[in-house]
């Protein structure tokens, strides 16, 4: 096929006007902010860039040892360490799903005036704000250096984050039922029971399990503070350089990790999406007792 | 509205009510019990003070909250002075409750420094990180990869970082990298790529395969194809996880002082140790005004973009 | 020239698209294919360009016979054959232009398509394929904010943008309203003409195929059960390929509550 081939009426063509391209300004501002942070950072920041090149040779080494050294003697220390981050992960999950829970409905758009509305909201996204570290050295003269501590304060400062997705689930919600209950003379109460919860309850419990997930990684990570579990852990054996513990330390790590995400998931899955259409059908069918009222289903 | 409304109607002409037969209430789903039942198990077992157990006591809580524990504080900070935890507590009073209470406004420069490089370390890891992730999320899809095994390769990869917590990462990179801001960076870097990946790659699976169709029956190559009729319709979504990943790292950067990767942890860790509580507050006030306000216009932009 | 040798694609799950399909295409036809929805039109088109790959027998379009052809010989046949989509396919978020763009992935660097950096004889290329079904001043407008019709002409560019031999459409009006469905038809019949380019058309209204089409080819259950001149696809052919009566939904004019 030759060039000429597209052009098949030269008539059609000259008709036309080709417009000019325009000029993509929001793409070229884009551009230019990221450019100029980046060369800003980069030339700033107090960070030897040559080392960089070193990192590849250190780090085969760094696995070499770490491979030389496995061993499975520290195991039942690691997994100690690694139950501990998931059981404070999980009482600071409650405690944040239990103390963000009221609020919810005080910060949802479709269940509260804007005057009651607005400050909750600030007072969530003040939590929000608050790194778990900042907390629990603050809570450390309270509560002493220990797993409850880290939990206390992962658990506060979940608050804002459930706080606020949790509310805007609630606001995704289906706005009949909720007239209907206060058409049928429903109060407050009343609404909140029949509409919204039914509504929204499965997608906020599947989020408190997704929080769940990421408590377990910030639990690690208040874990070098001094507070327990894994991260502790970790950060120590790096410190000291015991390269058996860092090895199985990571490993424990990994796994449990995933493990859990794997398990967490499903279970929000399951709450999402209820149960599959074949175990509801077989439900169905033993709860009427296989009657013929079956094909109404259909 | 109208299904109910058509079966009503049906049922009333051809169904006396006496012949339709009532079902049993259903029993609870096995869901539903087993779920509660391990809810509870768990709880306890996680709750109660034994091996097993963090020993958390929701009632005695409030307790230990209205009043610190000079025993503790002694042992922790190896200071006798009695009085130490009333300065603190009246510390906290007043700056939080005073309004007159005369901040110290003048920021030292291990304080200034300290959060400027904490923006720089978020600034450097979530572009580099989002720059890197970008590919990874479409090959982390499995419509966006060449082949199951680089999915099944980088999907596994990408879970393997993800379990690994940013601060662990810093420290690792402290002994390939030495101490500094780098290791933060690089750590960093790493978390945004969890994130920003796994996020983004979800997004991949609800698109429209139509223009990928399109591109290939026009003889494009996957690569291409992808580029072209993939990427354009994530792009929106990618943007918005990129600056939510900016918040998070602005938020963490402030652990990584805390195992010498950099950033306000150091002056945070380092005013701790010297037990200057005015100059860890002033530190925790300015952070949190600063992690608020890039909040704020993050939300907005991603309001936009979305 | 294109030819079907005893094609069969049987899908996983045993419905068998097309059976024992024997064909002859040859250079500048307009060709119609009717059918029943499900009867293997959209699989028959997609056949040629490999998207659905055959079963059995053999397909063979110019000097390239599927099955057998390596990855890369098969991007070079799909390049060499455009091909229009019921509901356009076109990346909404994206200009015009960079969706005409798609069409020369295949001459393109990959470099060049992954910066978004095309040549200048390749926009050019794309911008005659514009003219050419006269929607050039929308060039730089996000493909989501036109209308259905001239989202069409738009993938029609893009396939242009190929400079195929061959041009697939499947159900190219079928999203379309009855004023605008006859001006993609028409732009269709006119780039058959002009530029000489063999192209094959799936509808499912009668007066439509006869209207624009030179040749009519019948689907029933994936067999050719009718293949002849438009001229003589009176409404009995019809009949006899649709295997019952005509309904006021086989012909475009009865669509009117659109």
């Amino acid at each position: 096929m030759t060039r000429a081939s597209v052009r098949g009426s030269g008539a059609r063509a000259a008709a036309q006007v080709r417009p000019e391209r325009p000029f993509a300004r929001f793409r070229w501002t884009v551009t230019v902010v990221l450019l100029a942070l980046l060369a800003w950072s980069t030339w700033s920041v107090d960070a030897t860039w040559g080392r960089l090149l070193q990192a590849p040779g250190r780090a085969v080494g760094f696995v070499g040892t770490l491979v030389e050294t496995a061993s499975l003697e520290p195991l039942g220390v690691a997994l100690e360490a690694m139950w501990e981050s998931i059981a404070i992960a999980w009482i600071a999950t409650l405690l944040g799903a239990a103390l963000s829970f009221p609020l919810v409905f005080l910060a949802a758009a479709n269940l509260t005036r804007s005057r009651v509305r607005q400050p909750v909201r600030q007072v969530l996204n003040v939590f929000r704000a608050i790194p778990e570290i900042v907390l629990a050295i603050a809570l450390i003269p309270f509560l002493g250096l220990g797993p409850v501590t880290g939990a206390v304060a992962m658990g506060i400062s979940s608050i804002g984050t459930l706080g606020k997705l949790s509310a805007e689930i609630v606001e995704s919600i289906d706005d009949g039922p909720l007239q209907a209950v206060e058409a049928s003379g429903g109060g407050r109460l009343e609404r909140l029971r029949w509409a919204v919860l039914p509504q929204a309850m499965p997608e906020i419990a599947a989020f408190w399990l997704y929080r769940f997930e990421i408590n377990i990684r910030v639990s690690a990570v208040l874990g070098v503070i001094g507070i327990g579990g894994i991260g502790g852990f970790i950060a120590q054996a790096v410190e000291r350089n015991v390269f058996e513990r860092i090895g199985l330390g990571l490993l424990v790590v990994i796994l449990a990790t995933m493990l859990v995400d794997a398990i967490s998931s499903r279970l929000r899955r399951r709450l999402i999406e209820g149960p599959s259409p074949a175990a509801q059908a077989r439900r169905e069918r033993a709860s009427t007792g296989g009657g013929p009222t079956g094909d109404d289903a259909a | 509205m109208s299904g109910e409304a058509s079966v009503d109607r049906e049922r009333g002409r051809t169904e006396p009510a006496g012949r339709q037969v009532r079902p049993r209430k259903p029993p609870p789903q096995p869901f539903t019990i087993l779920g509660l039942a391990g809810l509870v198990a768990f709880t306890l077992v996680t709750a109660w003070d034994w091996a097993l157990g963090i020993g958390f006591d929701p009632l005695a809580l409030p307790g230990e909250l209205a009043d610190s524990n000079p025993a503790m504080v002694e042992g922790l900070f190896n200071v006798t002075d009695a009085d130490w935890r009333a300065q603190y507590v009246e510390l906290l009073r007043t700056h939080f409750t005073d309004p007159d209470s005369p901040w110290p406004l003048s920021l030292d420069s291990r304080i200034g420094g300290g959060l400027v490089e904490t923006v720089q370390i978020a600034v450097l890891a979530t572009i580099v990180g989002a720059a890197l992730s970008l590919p990874l999320a479409v090959l982390n899809a499995r419509l966006g990869a060449p082949d199951r095994v680089t999915h099944a390769v980088v999907k596994a990869l990408n879970n393997v970082n993800r379990a690994i917590p940013d601060v662990i990462w810093a420290a690792l990179f402290v002994v390939l990298v030495g101490v500094g801001a780098l290791p933060g960076i690089l750590a960093l870097t790493m978390f945004t790529i969890g994130v920003v990946v796994k996020l983004t790659s979800d997004v991949v699976d609800g698109i429209d395969r139509g223009p990928i169709e399109a591109a290939r029956a026009a003889g494009a190559s996957h690569a291409a194809a992808m580029r072209t009729a993939l990427v354009p319709q994530i792009l929106p979504a990618y943007a918005s996880f990129s600056l939510y990943a900016f918040e998070l790292n602005l938020r963490g950067a402030a652990v990584l002082g805390f195992v010498g990767a950099g950033g306000i942890g150091q002056a945070m860790s380092y005013y701790w140790s010297q037990l200057d509580f005015e100059a860890v507050s002033v530190i925790v006030f300015v952070y949190l005004v600063l992690v608020v306000v890039v909040e704020q216009v993050s939300i907005s932009i991603r309001r936009r973009l979305g | 020239m294109i030819e079907f040798e005893g094609a069969e694609v049987r899908y996983p799950g045993g419905v068998r698209a097309l059976q024992g399909v024997d064909l002859r295409i040859d250079d500048g036809e307009l060709i119609v294919v009717v059918g029943l929805s499900g009867a293997g039109k959209s699989t028959l088109i997609r056949a040629i360009n490999g998207l659905v790959p055959l079963t059995s027998g053999r397909v063979t379009v110019g000097e390239r016979t599927l099955p057998g052809l390596d990855r890369r010989a098969l991007r070079e046949l799909r390049a060499q054959v455009g091909m229009i989509f019921q509901s356009f396919n076109l990346v909404s978020r994206s200009t015009v232009l960079n969706n005409v763009l798609m069409g020369r992935l295949h001459h393109v660097p990959l470099w060049r398509s992954l910066s978004g950096l095309y040549r200048a004889q390749d926009r050019e290329l794309a911008m005659e394929a514009l003219e050419l079904v006269e929607i050039v001043e929308k060039a730089y407008v996000r493909a989501g904010n036109l209308s259905g019709g001239q989202q069409q002409r738009v993938g029609i560019a893009r396939a242009l943008a190929q400079q195929p031999s061959v041009l697939l459409a499947d159900e190219p009006v079928a999203s379309l309203d009855p004023p605008t469905s006859h001006v993609v038809m028409r732009y269709l019949q006119q780039i058959n003409r002009e530029l000489g380019i063999t192209t094959l058309i799936n509808l499912h209204f009668l007066d439509l195929a006869r209207a624009y089409a030179d040749r009519v080819i019948g689907l029933r259950d994936g067999r050719l059960v009718y293949d002849g001149p438009a001229a003589q696809a009176d409404e009995a052919v019809f009949e006899e390929i649709y295997g019952r009566s005509l309904t006021a939904d086989d012909v475009l004019e009865g669509q009117g509550g659109l």
